[in-house]
């Protein structure tokens, strides 16, 4: 039995930052990566289902698009206790747009084939909430999005997933195995790696993949084949806010006015 | 006839037989008894703290005979037990000295000293100390049971009542046990000796050097007054001679199963303590597979023997801050609990499965997460311990594990992640960390790039809560007025890692302090000053192990010296009425008391002490990683319960700390215990800054960012 953990890591910006030169994105000196939060809480309720089998029987299997500096945060998915990292890149991959991804990781899919993939509902930095769900589409495999909770027991072909809805509704739906479910924050409390766990798991292998190794080539992945690419990014103009001071009568006087300004009366 | 110790006389041989019997069966059991505890001790890891044998022996030596440890805060206790020890052991050398002639010697070689002069001394010694000892006990026993002291009624602030653990009246029941047994042993001791006197009142060589035993003589006149025959006595003695004999075996044979065995746990605890303990923590084997202690076996040998040396005095207990605000943490508890946990795991033949040992959790001996996380880590149980037990680096080593498990608040988890990430625990971007120098019409070297005297190693919250700002401000400005050539490591400087390493994040900890140690050999300096005692006491003490060997001051000190040299000058006298309070890491630590008064006195201050000063000073609660994490709500916090002892000075004006973590506790604990208006609470660098009188700084030319500043 095996659970493939589909994990990003994500850029966070410092303060101060500034854009690159092209305007598409933020200057790379301005970024600082982390594991996306929302892989945290993937990651756990895999080890809690792996935890909760008999040893030895359940494996988990992190997976992550990118380059070197990646393999940073799959240390830390091995210092909480994942079995094996698995690091998918060649330059081709560059400016792979969340659907490529997910058709990558489709592809590291079929030769682990695993019994479930818990992928997070979005990263934090492009929030596309999509590659989960790509992933799924790329293997023909059912899904369920936002799990805020899950009954599952290792290999049983169904599982009850529980989506978050808006205006705190849950839906509780019943999907065939295997499946990719895209977590939601909060669905449990990940573990802490501590440093110590972190530098031990340096030891532990990253197995690399390439193209080749996936029966890829440069043509299905990079910007080449995005669906959509960045024309710009910039900090929009703040908007204006002010407070109405005065009585009652006064505020209101002043709100028509404002509107009536809109208006372009 | 000869003037000597009576001794077996009248008695059948098959008696004496009889009693040698009993005396080898009292050596035996204590022997065994001594055999299981070495193996339980030995069952632990090994301890850095063997060596230096000679050198340990003879300052355990110096505290046993000044009994300087005992009578710290409790000096009636001290100066009884003093009693106590010096009547015991004289009274053990006495008997012991019998043993040496009438057993050893006389069979082997014939030879006797027991005589005339030598032993009528002797006798008389011996009677001064056995009225020592029994004076002694009896203080104790007046202490224990009227003078209700809240430290001797073991009441455990983490259990609740009815739990299995809870109940510590067989602490009690040994205690009064320990205290009768020894003063029967005294007080039949003197009526046998008077009712010998009162049988033998007819031979010269007893009756006319009677007085040579003073209570024995006078207790013998008074039994004669009372009617008490030669015949009498004699029954009477022989009667006694066995009670107090067997007695006196019996308390022989019981030293290693009861508290009787602190007489050699708790010397050989002083013998082995760890003048850095807790200063320095002890690093993680690189070999070593999981951090901390998990089961009783993880604890070292000498760790285990202090779980043997601790009296249950209580003065940790009354010490601790978090015991004070009602935390679930007692340091006595702790190591009571550890030690009862050993006795039940360690003392037979075979140890059980490591399930067994585990000493995290909820069961009977267990350490509860919440006991170990309510420690601060402020020494103030490992200080007044009077048997050097070292409570924190236990709890620390328990943590560690806990941390490994993941098992912590949330927030901490997110703090430390922080600290991680950007190298500050708050969370703010590297490049920000020297923000507070933009303010200042002057422009401070970068240490990394040109050689200075003075690197100042500033620490987290003064770098980054606007308060503490304020005050790193004031310092840069002294520094700059005076002249001193001194310089940052701008965002070169990560957390110092003091905090980090008594939560038991160790791994981050070598991250931080390898981090920090590389920054500096980099930079061309003479010295280090700091004005956070938490950084001081870990690049002090601790960084040393990990290849950073550099000299650091306290500010307090530097200031101190450039007053004290005239570089400094006042332009005025402050003529405040302060009281200062010490810091944990530069006073209980490092032992810097002296220089912050000595500037206070220099500034024209008048200091009133609040009565927990000095090495008992009163943690403001934000150590071990507890500024971290939030206090209780609804609970006194150790920063008020301070304040409120603060405020009981008539007219304070100004409460002084030297200590950024300080100020950020006090500053909150004013406004919440309601002194707000009745006094303020101040750095010391901002008192210097009232009465120093600057250059004009608009003539200094502006400064450059500290970005553009920084590579």
């Amino acid at each position: 039995m095996k659970i493939m953990v589909p994990v990003k890591q994500v850029a966070a910006l410092d303060e101060d930052f500034e854009f690159r030169d092209d305007e598409r994105d933020v200057d790379e000196d301005f970024l600082l990566y982390d594991l996306n939060e929302w892989d945290d809480f993937s990651l756990e309720e895999a080890m809690l289902i792996k935890e909760k089998a008999p040893e030895g029987t359940v494996e988990v299997v992190v997976v992550s698009v990118g380059p070197e500096r990646v393999d940073e945060s799959l240390r830390k998915c091995l210092a909480k206790g994942a079995d094996r990292a698995v690091r998918v890149w060649d330059d081709a991959m560059e400016g792979s747009d969340s659907v490529t991804v997910g058709g990558i990781l489709a592809a590291v899919a079929k030769k682990e084939s695993p019994d479930m993939i818990f992928a997070g509902v979005q990263s934090s930095d492009a929030a596309n909430g999509s590659t989960g769900i790509a992933t799924a589409a790329a293997l023909g495999w059912p899904h369920a999005a936002v799990v805020a909770g899950l009954e599952y027991a290792p290999g049983a072909n169904k599982a009850v997933a529980r989506r978050e809805l808006e205006g705190g509704t849950l839906q509780e739906v019943e999907v065939a195995c295997p499946a990719v479910l895209t977590i939601q924050l909060g669905i449990n409390k990940p573990r802490y790696a501590s440093l110590r766990g972190i530098k031990q798991a340096a030891a532990k292998p990253i197995e690399g993949l390439s193209l080749g190794d996936l029966g890829l080539t440069p043509a299905d992945v990079g910007a080449g084949v995005a669906l959509s690419r960045v024309r710009r990014m910039y900090v929009p103009p703040k908007g204006r806010a002010a407070m109405i001071e005065g009585t009652p009568a006064e505020q209101a006087a002043r709100i028509i006015e404002i509107i009536k300004e809109f208006k372009g009366e | 006839m000869q003037i000597t110790r009576v001794l077996f006389e009248n008695f059948q041989p098959k008696a004496i037989y009889l009693f040698y019997a009993f005396g080898y069966a009292a050596i035996a059991v204590f022997a065994w008894g001594a055999y299981t505890q070495i193996r339980k001790y030995r069952r632990g890891q090994p301890d850095p703290s063997w060596g230096n044998l000679a050198a340990r022996f003879v300052d355990m030596v110096k505290i046993m005979l000044t009994h300087r440890t005992l009578k710290r805060r409790d000096t009636a206790a001290g100066k009884a037990h003093a009693l106590i020890f010096f009547s015991f052991l004289t009274l053990l050398v006495g008997t012991a000295t019998i043993t040496l002639e009438y057993d050893i010697l006389k069979p082997l070689t014939g030879w006797q000293f027991w005589y005339g002069k030598f032993y009528l001394l002797f006798s008389l010694v011996l009677d001064f100390a056995g009225v020592g000892l029994i004076g002694g006990l009896l203080y104790m026993m007046y202490r224990r049971k009227w003078l209700k002291l809240p430290k001797l009624d073991y009441a455990r602030p983490d259990r609740e009542p009815g739990d299995p653990d809870y109940d510590r009246s067989g602490y009690r029941r040994e205690d009064w046990a320990f205290l009768w047994s020894l003063i029967l042993i005294g007080i039949t001791g003197f009526v046998l000796e008077a009712a010998r006197i009162v049988w033998l009142a007819d031979r010269p060589a007893v009756w006319d050097v009677r007085w040579w035993s003073p209570v024995g003589a006078a207790l013998a006149h008074a039994m004669q007054g009372a009617g008490l025959s030669a015949e009498g006595a004699s029954a009477l003695r022989g009667a006694l001679w066995w009670f107090h004999g067997l007695l006196a075996l019996t308390f022989i044979a019981c030293i290693p199963y009861t508290k009787i065995k602190h007489i050699f746990t708790a010397s050989a605890s002083l013998m082995f303590r760890d003048p850095l303990a807790a200063r320095r923590l002890p690093k993680i084997p690189e070999e070593q597979a999981s951090a901390g202690y998990k089961t009783i076996t993880d604890l070292t040998w000498k760790q285990l023997l202090h779980l043997d040396a601790c009296t249950k005095c209580g003065r940790c207990h009354e010490a601790c801050p978090a015991n004070a605000v009602g935390a679930p943490l007692s340091p006595r508890d702790v190591i009571l609990s550890l030690r009862e946990f050993a006795n039940k795991t360690m003392n037979s033949g075979k140890l059980p499965e490591a399930a067994e040992l585990d000493i995290h959790g909820k069961g009977v001996g267990q350490v509860f997460m919440e006991t170990l996380w309510s420690c601060r880590t402020c020494l103030a149980c490992v200080e007044i311990c009077p048997v050097a037990v070292e409570h924190v680096p236990i709890i620390v080593q328990m943590r560690r594990k806990l941390v490994e498990d993941g098992e912590m608040e949330p927030i901490l988890q997110k703090t430390l992640q922080n600290i991680h990430k950007s190298g500050n625990s708050f969370g703010e971007s590297k490049r920000k960390r020297a923000a507070w120098t933009k303010a200042l019409p002057f422009t401070i070297k970068d240490a990394r790039k040109e050689p200075v005297d003075l690197v100042w190693f500033v620490g987290d919250y003064a770098s980054f809560d606007p308060r503490n700002q304020k005050v790193s401000q004031a310092f840069a400005r002294l520094l700059h007025h005076v002249g001193v050539d001194f310089g940052l490591l701008f965002e070169g400087e990560i957390n110092a890692g003091n905090d980090v390493r008594r939560v038991g994040e160790e791994g981050l900890y070598e991250l931080l302090a390898s981090g920090n140690i590389g920054t500096l050999q980099t930079c061309d300096f003479k010295t280090i000053v700091t004005t956070d005692p938490h950084s001081y006491n870990t690049i002090r003490n601790e960084y040393p192990e990990f290849g950073g060997q550099f000299e650091i001051q306290h500010y307090t000190s530097v200031v101190k010296q450039l007053l004290a040299e005239g570089r400094l000058k006042l332009n005025k006298k402050l003529d405040y009425r302060v009281t200062y309070h010490d810091p944990c890491h530069l006073g209980r630590y490092n032992k810097g008391f002296d220089a912050p008064r000595e500037v206070l006195k220099m500034l024209g201050c008048e200091l009133v002490e609040m009565g927990r000063n000095r090495d008992n000073s009163f943690c403001c609660g934000a150590g071990g990683g507890r500024i971290w994490i939030p206090d209780p709500v609804g609970k006194e916090k150790p920063s008020q319960n301070r304040m409120k002892e603060a405020g009981a000075i008539e007219g304070l004006q100004v409460f002084v700390v030297s200590c950024p973590k300080d100020l950020t506790m006090f500053e909150d604990a004013l406004k919440t215990s309601g002194f707000e208006g009745r006094f303020v609470v101040r750095e010391l660098i901002e008192l210097i800054d009232e009465c120093v009188e600057y250059e004009v700084w608009e003539e200094v030319q502006p400064q450059p960012e500290p970005e553009a500043a920084a590579p």
